[in-house]
């Protein structure tokens, strides 16, 4: 019996749920692999997940698929048309343009607002946190006095405040939600930290003496990454409505611009007779916000730290 | 943050049930009676029910009904005055007095007979409380110090008005038409006034009646004022010792109603006999309803947008063309503002004297490419427009914004409450502004000198005209908007203006793009009920009920 027998084929099903991985990427792979099927058992996050790929796809080929020009409109000819009317899947809005082609080219402004504020507030709170946490004393509490007063505003006030004396306008609103959102990731990875700050393999690094930055940056950060990735993930939908509040408001994506919260704003005066106009981006708002939440749901079942056995 | 938005969706469900309730419900008035009016209308605006304070759209037309005037506009020629107290006028040879002789038989609701002496107390203390509407008095050289001279009964039925410039007569007149100069009854408003400490800013010993006539009523018009709840109600009555032909109706009540879906809804139901403020999609549910009936009337209201002449760009003249060029005014015409106005290109709205109905201009990419080419700016250029967030505006300016692409123009919508984009349009600070201008009187000079008057274009400039405002210096035609003013022959007048349209359609840097028209929609019950041209000739006398 050699050894060579003996040892899974690599990239097989054993060779990943090898109790013995024989490299660093093995185990890496290894695990990735239980995630994903521990993700994969729930049904309901696996149409989360497509929901989003979905997502990413349309605004990927959104100048192909779109049927119509959604910024320019036929206001003499294709005003206010039902779903349905030739051409017009989804019917037409108030200056004659496509409902259906600004949906989908507003799937790329949605997806700009989820990942500037993932990109920026997830850093920041995790920077915010891990050092909190890690150094304790007065610059744990200088920062968490800081996020304590970003805390202390409602969300969305806040956010209308910081759009209001910015002004209008889409990259406004993104920086004024990513500024509300990073205090709750400061908390929870300044939790983790103190977690796992005085463990034994924290101290041993500090033995062989690694600086503070080269522990919180390689030793705490990647350990508090799976809960921020959960919370981050279940923010998303909260964070569409939150731009599309501001929309709806006049406050985020200025016209012509197909974002769905103003493209709803402006439906809004035909509700009695033509529903279709402010209903049709509210429904795209809802599924995209149904699939993150549903994707967030099962990445947290999945990684999940006690039950995956860490 | 999703706890937080589910509070408020569920806030806007439940406003939203309540609502669809509310709207549901049959209201307690059912039919409305045989001899009373209901009409559903927005007047929120109404501060005061004074004549000589008054200057919102919603008073005007209370005030129309209550009072008289000395003269009125004649509703079948907007470009002419008839008597209406007066009987006859005379204007001296020099152009600076007017002879009034008033009507016999004339008598207030209170039963006092109306008096010459009556005319002249009511400029008098228009004059003097120099209320927001008293520069249309005052600017005839009237003062406080003067006004009991230049303004003055010379026996029981005769008034003379002394002015300070030989103006022309049809100007005179068209602002003596105006709320302000409504005739107001001396002995009951003095009797009601409330004395007062002079000081530095109001050096009279008495309020003139201003605190009683805010909500009270001391007038000879066809209906009295019985009361006005301020965003609630207002009762008219018919004023049974009124001079003229007695109306119809013995009642006549104004619902604040803010909302056109709401008014349909009650017009539908009955509760409400005429719904005043509706947006084009109920203006059609309503015309296609059986019982139902629209009635429409051109106001003196005008919507453009102007161009910054401090933008190097748009000081062009091959500019300013393109961009007249660049809207789609047939689609805007049969779409967005459908049933609520109607396409014009002069700054003069159809029905004052004058006024120009031309229009030159049309939605021509191909043109105006070409002028943006001769102006240099063959790739295009990037402009911002302040734009009020409320509607047709908005829904203009996203069409213009449409249209402009085509040509390569890059409009960028800033948009803002009505007092931002305002402010920023004052100071002189906008690139393009989009908004309305309403005529203070049925005079073309109220639109002439705010479009084509700007003696002095700095920053300093004192006449903060809409060509100021825009920067525009319109050289010459600043001395023939005066002119117009001056001249007698009103047709000689009427000439000079339709010239300054011109050359305002051709080089002024407004595109003009629509005259605002009213719309009720109404009860086919009712027999005569009719829009007037202006917001103060909107006349109930009229109209009965079967």
């Amino acid at each position: 019996m050699s050894i060579v027998e003996t040892s899974p084929r690599p990239y097989s099903r054993e060779w990943l749920l090898s109790e013995r991985p024989a490299s660093r990427r093995q185990a890496r792979l290894g695990r990735a692999y239980v995630i994903w099927r521990r993700f994969s058992e729930n049904r309901l996050a696996l149409l989360g997940l497509m929901i989003i790929i979905g997502l990413l796809v349309v605004a990927a080929f959104a100048d192909v698929l779109a049927p119509h020009n959604p910024l320019q409109g036929d206001l003499r000819n294709a005003r206010l048309l039902p779903p349905g009317a030739d051409g017009y899947l989804l019917g037409s809005d108030d200056q004659g343009r496509d409902i259906l082609s600004r949906l989908i080219h507003g799937t790329r402004l949605t997806l700009l607002v989820v990942v500037l504020v993932a990109t920026i507030a997830a850093p920041v709170g995790l920077i915010v946190g891990t050092v909190s946490g890690y150094a304790g004393g007065w610059i744990d509490a200088v920062l968490m006095r800081i996020t304590d007063i970003f805390l202390a505003f409602p969300k969305l006030v806040l956010a209308l405040a910081l759009v209001a004396a910015l002004g209008p306008g889409i990259e406004n609103a993104i920086l004024a939600i990513a500024v509300t959102s990073w205090p709750p990731y400061a908390r929870i990875a300044r939790a983790e930290t103190m977690t796992f700050r005085h463990s034994e393999f924290i101290s041993a690094v500090r033995l062989m003496g690694a600086s503070p930055f080269r522990i919180v940056l390689r030793h705490v950060m990647p350990l508090c990454l799976s809960s921020l990735i959960v919370r981050v993930t279940l923010d998303m939908a909260g964070i569409i409505l939150t731009a599309a509040g501001l929309g709806f408001l006049g406050l985020g994506a200025q016209p012509p611009l197909p974002e769905w919260g103003a493209m709803i704003a402006s439906g809004r005066r035909f509700i009695l007779d033509q529903w279709w106009v402010a209903a049709m981006p509210g429904i795209a708002i809802l599924i995209v916000s149904l699939g993150f939440n549903l994707l967030g749901d099962g990445l947290r079942d999945a990684l999940d730290p006690k039950e995956a056995g860490q | 943050m999703i706890d937080l938005l589910n509070k408020r969706v569920r806030l806007m469900a439940t406003s939203a049930a309540l609502a669809l309730l509310l709207a549901g419900t049959p209201q307690a008035f059912a039919a409305t009676p045989a001899d009373t009016l209901v009409q559903g209308w927005a007047f929120d605006d109404i501060i005061t029910l004074d004549p000589a304070e008054a200057f919102e759209i919603s008073t005007a037309e209370v005030t129309a009904n209550t009072y008289n005037k000395l003269v009125a506009l004649d509703l079948n020629d907007t470009s002419k005055v008839v008597g209406e107290l007066a009987d006859s006028w005379t204007v001296s040879d020099d152009g600076l007095t007017y002879t009034f002789k008033l009507k016999s038989g004339l008598t207030f609701a209170s039963g006092n007979p109306v008096t010459a002496e009556d005319v002249a107390f009511s400029f008098e203390r228009a004059v003097k409380l120099d209320k927001s509407p008293a520069f249309l008095l005052t600017q005839f050289g009237l003062n406080g110090d003067n006004v009991t001279e230049k303004a003055k009964a010379s026996d029981e039925s005769t008034f003379v008005l002394t002015v300070d410039k030989p103006y022309a007569p049809s100007f005179v007149l068209n602002v003596l038409t105006s709320t302000v100069a409504s005739v107001v009854d001396k002995k009951v408003v003095m009797e009601n006034a409330k004395s007062v400490t002079p000081s530095d800013d109001y050096k009279y010993d008495s309020d003139f009646g201003n605190e009683f006539l805010k909500t009270g009523y001391a007038g000879s018009g066809p209906f009295k004022l019985r009361e006005w709840r301020a965003n609630e109600v207002i009762v008219l009555e018919r004023n049974d010792s009124y001079f003229g032909e007695k109306p119809p109706l013995a009642r006549v009540i104004y619902r604040h109603m803010k909302e056109s879906a709401g008014q349909r809804l009650a017009l539908e139901n009955g509760d409400i006999d005429v719904a005043r403020n509706l947006e084009p999609g109920d203006i059609q549910a309503i015309s296609d309803k059986e019982g139902l009936d629209t009635t429409s009337a051109p106001k003196g209201t005008i919507y453009y947008f102007s161009l910054n002449q401090k933008n190097e760009n748009l000081a062009k003249p091959e500019v300013i063309e393109a961009f007249k060029y660049l809207v789609d005014y047939d689609a805007i015409g049969e779409t967005l503002i459908k049933g609520i106005g109607t396409i014009h290109q002069t700054f003069l709205p159809a029905g004052q004297l004058g006024a120009l109905d031309e229009k030159p201009y049309s939605l021509n990419v191909e043109k105006a490419k070409e002028l943006l080419a001769k102006a240099g700016l063959a790739d295009g250029l990037t402009v911002t427009m302040d734009v009020r967030n409320t509607q047709p505006v908005t829904g203009i300016a996203e069409n213009v914004q449409q249209t402009l692409a085509q040509a390569g123009i890059k409009l960028e919508i800033i948009p803002g409450d009505g007092k931002q984009t305002l402010t920023k349009y004052r100071a002189r600070q906008h690139d393009i502004y989009i908004g309305q201008w309403g005529s203070d009187y049925f005079d073309p000079n109220s639109n002439a000198e705010t479009f084509t008057f700007n003696p002095d274009n700095s920053d300093e400039g004192t006449n903060k005209t809409l060509a100021w405002r825009n920067a525009w210096d319109p050289a010459e035609l600043s001395e023939k908007t005066q002119a117009a003013l001056l001249e007698k022959d009103s047709a000689k007048r009427a000439a000079i203006y339709e010239e300054l349209q011109k050359e305002v359609l051709a080089r002024g840097p407004f595109v003009i793009v629509f005259q605002q028209t009213e719309v009720a929609g109404y009860s086919d019950k009712l027999k005569n009920y009719k829009l007037g041209p202006s917001f103060d000739t909107n006349f109930l006398y009229a109209v009965s009920k079967e």
